[in-house]
């Protein structure tokens, strides 16, 4: 079964068509990497699925239950707030730019939106937290503040708060475009541990090795279309268009 | 050296007066600034109001999205009449000619009018400083937020205001500063601050220097004032 589906999504940034008829679909336990150009539409994409990006119409659907469906830049239908926000507490979203409350400790980031968001008790929470914080190497940061952690630990801190609302796919933009080039094999290494245990992702990137490595599936997005998808072994190894060979030829 | 004594002499008698009279100064910036601080709260979340995530029935969402250009029209409105009128104005307006047609305002105290009018106008300006503070927190912080499902109040009540609260603080402390100093207009309708007690003391026209030792106590206060607030600025930097 799928976890997110696509049907016909468009969207338009001024006279630049950034989404043009994205048919899109990601099966549960499935490791899919998008990669291409900058603004091919890759995370446009992604954002527009959780509602972070509008979209001037198709549909979406999530464990295939209708998500959004706009036609013509209008809202034809969409499920109640309650249910609405339920759907999108199943994709959990990993940033570029991390995007951690600075004001808030690392486990404090872990554990408000599982109180405020998902009512859960404040110690089941902290437990929670406290788990998956092993999980990403950083048990001894949980009482520091962000800005005293290095961008591999912010973005590995982001990863485990996302998870913390038990998501049933993780949505990457870009997670290691901000970092420095020795602190991205750290956050790589947490993401393929997480593909390993079987969560469903959808990662855009620029990391080919890790495209190759851990992807079930790889999609070459370029103006705004999918234009090529297939296993990582034939997508890159032996791509069929032109625009794919051209684009790994000049990032290989 | 005589006239040095005689002058000296002069400003110790008149000393009693001014600090009563400045105690007057102080009431009214600090009350005029607290009421506006919570004042502008309310019209600084109005300027930004949004609809923000689409849900529901199309007539609801019309709904919402007509009480939202309504609250920021007021929003904007109250911050446009207030920043661009002269303050002298709005508190001529208030004393004068408001109790004329709403009797209920007959001020006894001229106080009251002063207290009104400041409030109203120092909460335009505060707004404006709250609104900026707010957009100034990056995007990513609103988006994290979305994806994590926390709502809109939410978001703005755990993330973004206690994130700008420490970036507006030092700009709402400079407003109190100049509130200290523009508080010298209330003499135009005699109530008695330190500018009217001067004014009152110069009338005779041996005291006339009387202006001088006035405007040390000015300095004094904005001056104890301006370390307050740089320390209470550097204790709460240091807690990130």
């Amino acid at each position: 079964m799928s976890i997110i589906r696509t049907e016909y999504l468009n969207k338009h940034f001024g006279a630049l068509h950034v989404l043009q008829d994205i048919n899109l679909t990601v099966d549960q336990g499935e490791v899919v990497c998008i990669i291409g150009p900058s603004g091919a539409g890759k995370s446009t994409l992604l954002r527009a699925l959780n509602g972070l990006e509008s979209v001037h119409s198709g549909k979406i659907y999530i464990d295939d239950t209708l998500f959004l469906h706009r036609e013509e830049g209008k809202l034809v239908s969409a499920p109640p707030s309650v249910q609405r926000k339920a759907m999108l507490l199943e994709t959990g979203m990993v940033f570029q730019s991390f995007n951690l409350f600075p004001h808030k400790t690392v486990l404090e980031n872990l554990v408000l939106a599982q109180v405020k968001v998902k009512r859960t008790p404040k110690n089941e929470a902290e437990e929670k937290a406290r788990g998956l914080l092993d999980q990403v190497g950083l048990n001894d940061k949980a009482e520091a503040y962000p800005a005293k952690l290095s961008g591999g630990q912010q973005q590995r801190v982001a990863i485990a708060r996302a998870l913390a609302m038990e998501p049933r796919i993780m949505l990457f933009d870009e997670p290691t475009s901000a970092l420095d080039p020795e602190l991205v094999g750290g956050v790589l290494a947490v993401m393929k541990d997480l593909a390993r245990s079987g969560m469903t992702m959808l990662v855009v990137t620029h990391e080919i090795g890790f495209a190759r490595e851990a992807a079930n599936r790889v999609i070459f997005m370029c103006d705004g279309q999918i234009a090529e998808e297939g296993p990582p072994a034939q997508l890159l190894g032996n791509p069929q268009n032109p625009r794919t060979r051209q684009f790994l030829n000049s990032v290989l | 050296m005589e006239a040095f004594q005689q002058a000296f002499r002069q400003i110790i008698g008149w000393m009693p007066a001014l600090i009563k009279a400045s105690g007057n100064t102080i009431l009214l910036t600090a009350t005029a600034v607290t009421t506006a601080l919570a004042l502008s709260v309310f019209l600084a979340l109005g300027k930004i109001s949004r609809v923000h995530s689409p849900s529901g029935s199309r007539g609801l969402n019309l709904l919402r999205k007509a009480a939202s250009a309504l609250v920021r029209g007021i929003s904007s409105a109250y911050v446009f009449f207030f920043r661009g009128t002269p303050l002298l104005m709005q508190l001529f307006f208030i004393y004068y000619v408001l109790p004329r047609y709403i009797p209920a305002l007959a001020f006894r105290e001229r106080f009251w009018a002063a207290y009104i009018a400041f409030s109203l106008n120092v909460a335009a300006y505060l707004a404006e400083i709250i609104r900026a503070a707010i957009q100034s927190i990056p995007k990513g912080q609103l988006e994290a937020s979305h994806a994590l499902g926390f709502s809109y109040g939410q978001t703005m009540r755990m993330i973004v205001i206690p994130q700008a609260y420490r970036r507006m603080i030092p700009p709402v402390c400079n407003e109190f500063v100049m509130v200290l100093k523009d508080t010298s207009l209330v003499a135009l309708i005699a109530m008695t601050d330190l500018t009217y007690q001067t004014k009152i003391i110069a009338s005779n026209r041996a005291s006339s220097l009387v202006y001088i030792p006035a405007m040390v106590v000015y300095l004094v206060m904005t001056a104890f004032f301006t370390i307050v607030f740089n320390r209470l600025e550097k204790r709460l930097s240091a807690k990130e």
